[in-house]
């Protein structure tokens, strides 16, 4: 297929360049729109690859040719334009008209030969105007005058069009005929359109790929009609203000993607509040999640939103793509299902100075910090397209921050503070931590080093983790109101909550020494998903440690490892420390060890990576299950649900009790042995005496499962546990929310907060 | 339509023909039909009616009609070219050229005591044209602007013009003369040495223009799209004002500037043919310009004779009105 390919194309007058390397391909019988504002750069793009302009830098390639390479008569027969100028004419007919497009064909004198004639004739049907051939050229109007430029164009039969604005000065009858024609001889045809349309529903109807340039000279982005069109996004590029175009356009969103959530599609625009925080750790999440529950509880359809989370664990959607944890909790609390856009861009760290970036669920690749700071303005786009999927679903959005909106060095491109908040004009409410000492000189600070602009979107203040007597800090609150002249909010007070947390940095790694069941988690290196195990820790007869050493692991009762980002380096720090050792000599007492996702792979024999999907190589596993891993590209992403198939040994009791879960894992897991029982369903996971091994995360959430776990446990060390209070993990997530919505409820000024984000109450 | 061109085509041929009798009958000696015949049959140079006939005016009326079809082609060319229907060679500079070498020549005749052949006018106007030519050329090259380009024309024009002033003011009152009467162009250099160089030079630009029409065709549509159909704009511009200066320049060495024939003859032969087709236009516009040469010379000579008019006088009476009612119907349909 000879298509058409922009290659670092950089265009421009007299070597001023106004759009810089351009990447670009046009393939045939598909149709590119440019849609930008005045003056970005689309007519001149046009005009270079039409050829009446030449390119500053860069080349355009049909197949393998330089355009530049080709001779006028070849190029004239590959690609045909249709620029903006409106000629008069004189007495020259229409036919006559469409002739001069056989120019390239015709003979010195430019005699018409038979094929000519038919050619013209068939230009002539293509575009209705074979009936008016003869009239002259000038007496037409301008609808029909384009037409039979169309048809000139035609008649050169190209293998590609390039159209600068066809349809501008057109009646929006001309105008749907012309995009119809234009469509029809794209297809059948099979010629690659490039063209620029000032008319968006236009663009919206007729195009195959959407590129948009942005006044600065860039394609900001490319995509399907689709990925393009949200509302937010456009206002961006056109810089109309937030919330006009919403109320002259009505612009479908993902039709498929609503469909999936069964929502009503919305016209009006959703309020939005955003949570920042004066620093990370200061309760962001969960007072989203509260402000979630609450608002949920007045009757409001609300949704929250983080736009960048840096997170290790991560969550599968029913869809299949993944998104951070938070954002899953605060969607829970919110009353509604987690879905991909309510997280856009997450960041899984791989080693301290890089990441993988997932871009709405899908993986964009590895980056480190310095090459995803200067990446991260290109996802703006995709924020905005997040943003207008969740104003569908949503009549309030609440956005969470992160880390600090101050941070005076990363302020340039931001785009999870304050860039955020400009993007969707959100209202800020500003939380301090007082447990941690200095929240004045936090909440104050912060709003100093804000700009004026930035300053002035901070609404509220908020403190958190408060303890103590609130009285004494009444004063101080009233110096603060004046000083900064924003209101305080509410003063939170310190809660214990059993929510999942976002990350590492958390009280988890408390211990609970004297319990009855000691319950070791192995912290690897690169531990990932550990939040599975949360659930443990609301059987206060359980202690939950994080082993680093080989010391702890002869105390334990079960031992757990857990999810991994890089399994084989996890695998060699366990050699190197000795652990695996431990835990081979821990399980030949016959003491169970669980191993999930890595964790489960790191049990079998052999960990293998021929596609390089960690840094290639393989190396020997455990050897507690025989079998054997390899590590693929392709990343299994997928809710599942099953029942314990053929649990051995201390689980015997799980058999046939269901779970629920996802699986999140990049390769595949065989088993060595025929006889190998299997664990859990479909070949996800196996088993071996008191050795189990599974793919599946959130295992242990079904109460049930848990109970029986512990129970086996507990029998095996001759203890007797009261396990009544044990409950469905999800049943005691929604005590939670309400219990803090509550507290909330109490110390904090709603009605204010109503106000800032603009809802009637 | 075809039938239309025919018809009208003949006609043209026929006025033609008919005028060229009549400027050969007319003039300050009388001719009989009969002498006339027997003149022209036996190429009879014996008595001075025949040497009138033969040396004066069959060269004349020859030249009149060739250089007049040169002008006429010349003016359509170049009003195709840049889509103005008021551009001749005149706009270009390329007669004022012409003008400013032969008043040169003239003054250097006089200061330099030798006498003025006529072929050293005709050198010296050529060298003229073809100077301001190729300066015109050379900005074509440059400039993508059309407008550009036409003042860029008339800048030249004025410069020349001015420059001629300027020698005028230091020459001799009878060289003024001289050179006032070659500026109002006439055909009575006439002879058949002239004759001999200007058919076949005329002959070779009206070819070329056959082979550029066409680019001309597609050129009409705009410069933009002329080059995405494959026209090399750069050297189609070279060609096409080099063959239209080759045409006026040959017109003015030979005859002087003649004005409004180049501007008025392609749109009276346009509005009457109602046509665009460029090869049509362009054997129509020389025919049309032959005729109008033809009668324009005759005025000239016979109107107040013994004087002699200089043509562009005549030209100006006849062409001006037609420019003016043309710009007026231009304006109405704009």
């Amino acid at each position: 297929m000879t298509d058409m390919n922009l290659k670092e194309l950089s265009v421009g007058y007299n070597r001023k360049v106004i759009l810089d390397k351009i990447a670009l391909e046009i393939k045939k019988g598909k149709i590119v729109v440019l849609i930008g504002p005045n003056g970005a750069g689309k007519s001149t793009l046009l005009k270079t690859v039409a050829g009446l302009l030449d390119p500053i830098a860069g080349e355009i390639l049909i197949g393998n040719e330089a355009l530049e390479k080709l001779s006028l008569t070849e190029k004239a027969k590959k690609i045909a334009s249709m620029m903006t100028a409106r000629t008069t004419t004189e007495y020259i007919t229409v036919a006559e008209v469409v002739a001069g497009g056989r120019y390239p064909y015709t003979g010195f004198l430019g005699k018409l030969s038979e094929e000519d004639k038919k050619e013209i004739e068939n230009a002539l049907h293509t575009v209705g105007a074979y009936a008016y051939q003869n009239d002259d050229f000038n007496t037409l109007s301008d609808g029909q005058k384009q037409r039979v430029l169309l048809a000139r164009a035609i008649a050169q039969k190209p293998e590609f069009m390039v159209l600068d604005e066809p349809t501008s000065f057109l009646d929006i009858g001309y105008k749907l005929t012309f995009i119809q024609v234009l469509k029809e001889l794209s297809e059948r045809q099979n010629i690659g359109i490039l063209m620029s349309l000032h008319e968006l529903e236009m663009a919206q109807r007729v195009a195959d790929v959407v590129v948009c340039i942005s006044k600065d000279g860039k394609i900001d982005r490319v995509g399907t009609p689709e990925q393009i069109f949200h509302v937010s996004y456009l206002e961006r590029l056109f810089e109309v203000t937030p919330g006009l175009l919403h109320n002259v356009y009505h612009f479908k969103t993902t039709k498929n993607l609503s469909a999936q959530i069964g929502v009503r599609l919305q016209n009006k625009r959703s309020h939005f509040l955003m949570v920042q925080g004066t620093m990370s750790s200061v309760g962001k999440s969960l007072v989203v999640a509260g402000l979630c529950r609450i608002f949920k509880q007045d009757g409001y359809k609300v949704a929250p939103f983080k736009s960048q989370n840096m997170a290790l664990n991560s969550f599968v959607t029913e869809e299949g793509l993944e998104m951070g944890r938070a954002q899953v909790m605060q969607a829970e609390a919110a009353g509604i299902k987690p879905n991909v856009f309510m997280n856009p861009i997450l960041l899984k760290p791989t080693s301290d100075s890089g990441s993988q970036v997932i871009v709405n669920g899908q993986v964009r690749g590895n980056m480190s910090a310095k090459e995803y700071f200067a990446y991260k303005t290109k996802l703006v786009g995709d924020i905005l397209a997040a943003v207008d999927i969740l104003q569908d679903q949503a009549e309030i959005i609440v956005i969470e921050g992160a880390g600090s909106p101050a941070e005076i060095n990363l302020k340039a491109n931001d785009i999870v503070n304050m860039g955020m908040a400009n993007m969707v004009d959100a209202p800020v409410l500003l939380v301090g931590d007082i447990d941690r000492g200095g929240v004045f000189a936090q909440l104050l600070g912060t709003i100093e080093l804000l700009d004026q602009a930035e300053a002035n979107r901070v609404k509220g203040l908020i403190v958190n983790k408060f303890r103590g007597d609130k009285t004494i800090l009444d004063p101080g609150l009233e110096m603060l109101e004046d000083r900064s002249g924003v209101p305080v909010v509410g003063v939170l007070p310190f809660m214990h909550l059993k929510l999942e947390d976002e990350d590492s940095l958390s009280e988890k790694f408390d211990r609970k020494q004297n319990a009855p069941i000691q319950l070791g988690v192995i912290k690897l290196p690169h531990i990932a998903n550990f939040t599975d195990f949360d659930v443990f820790e609301q059987i206060d007869e359980i202690a939950v440690h994080y082993i680093c050493s080989t010391k702890e692991i002869g105390d334990m009762d079960l031992i757990i490892l857990p999810g991994s980002k890089n399994t084989i380096s996890d695998m060699i720090w366990l050699k190197e420390t000795g652990i695996e050792s431990a835990i081979k000599k821990f399980s030949a007492e016959n003491k169970p060890v669980i191993g999930i996702c890595g964790g489960y792979q790191m049990l079998g024999e052999k960990i293998s990576d021929p596609e390089q999907v960690e840094n290639g190589g393989e190396i020997a596993g455990m050897g507690l299950l025989p079998l054997e891993t390899v590590l693929t590209i392709q990343k299994h992403r997928t809710q599942v649900k099953g029942i314990f198939t053929h649990p051995t040994g201390i689980l015997h009791s799980l058999l046939e009790k269901e779970y629920e879960g996802y699986e999140i894992h990049m390769g595949e897991t065989k088993p060595l042995e025929e006889t190998l029982s299997e664990f859990t369903a479909n070949g996800s996971g196996y088993c071996k005496e008191n050795i189990y091994g599974s793919y599946v995360h959130g295992l242990f959430d079904n109460g049930e499962v848990l109970k029986t776990i512990v129970t086996g446990i507990a029998a095996e060390k001759s203890i007797d546990l009261n396990l009544d209070r044990v409950v469905d993990y999800k049943q005691l997530k929604e005590q939670e929310y309400d219990k803090w919505a509550d507290t909330m409820r109490q110390y904090l000024d709603m009605e204010l907060i109503y106000n800032i984000i603009g809802v009637d109450r | 339509m075809k039938r239309k061109t025919g018809l009208i085509t003949s006609i043209l041929i026929v006025i033609i023909l008919l005028l060229g009798l009549v400027n050969l009958f007319v003039g300050s000696s009388s001719v009989s039909v009969g002498k006339m015949a027997e003149i022209l049959l036996h190429h009879n140079t014996q008595d001075t009616v025949g040497v009138i006939i033969w040396e004066i005016r069959l060269p004349r009326l020859i030249e009149a009609a060739v250089l007049g079809g040169a002008l006429a082609l010349s003016g359509y060319l170049l009003q195709s070219f840049f889509r103005n229907p008021i551009a001749g060679p005149f706009v270009l500079g390329i007669s004022s050229g012409a003008k400013l070498f032969v008043a040169i020549l003239m003054v250097i005749s006089y200061k330099l005591l030798f006498s003025l052949h006529s072929m050293m006018l005709v050198v010296a106007a050529f060298m003229g044209s073809c100077i301001a030519a190729s300066l015109v050329v050379l900005v074509a090259q440059k400039v993508k602007n059309m407008s550009v380009l036409i003042i860029c024309g008339v800048m030249i024009g004025y410069v020349c013009s001015a420059a001629t002033e300027l020698i005028v003011a230091f020459a001799e009152d009878s060289n003024i003369v001289n050179l006032h009467n070659w500026s109002m162009g006439s055909f009575g250099a006439a002879s058949w040495s002239n004759v001999k160089i200007i058919i076949p030079v005329v002959l070779f630009a009206f070819v070329w223009a056959i082979l550029l029409s066409k680019g001309i065709s597609v050129y009409q549509f705009g410069e933009n799209y002329a080059s995405s159909v494959g026209v090399n704009i750069k050297t189609f511009r070279l060609v096409l004002i080099l063959v239209s200066s080759l045409l006026s320049a040959t017109v003015t060495a030979y005859a002087g500037p003649i004005s409004f024939v180049g501007i008025a003859v392609p749109h009276v032969i346009r509005s009457i043919l109602k046509t665009g087709n460029v090869k049509t236009m362009i054997a129509a516009t020389f025919l049309g310009g032959m005729a109008a040469c033809l009668f324009c010379d005759l005025v000239a000579r016979c109107m107040f004779a013994p004087t002699e008019l200089s043509i562009s006088t005549i030209t100006a009476i006849f062409g001006a009105p037609i420019v003016i009612m043309m710009l007026l119907q231009k304006k109405s349909s704009d």
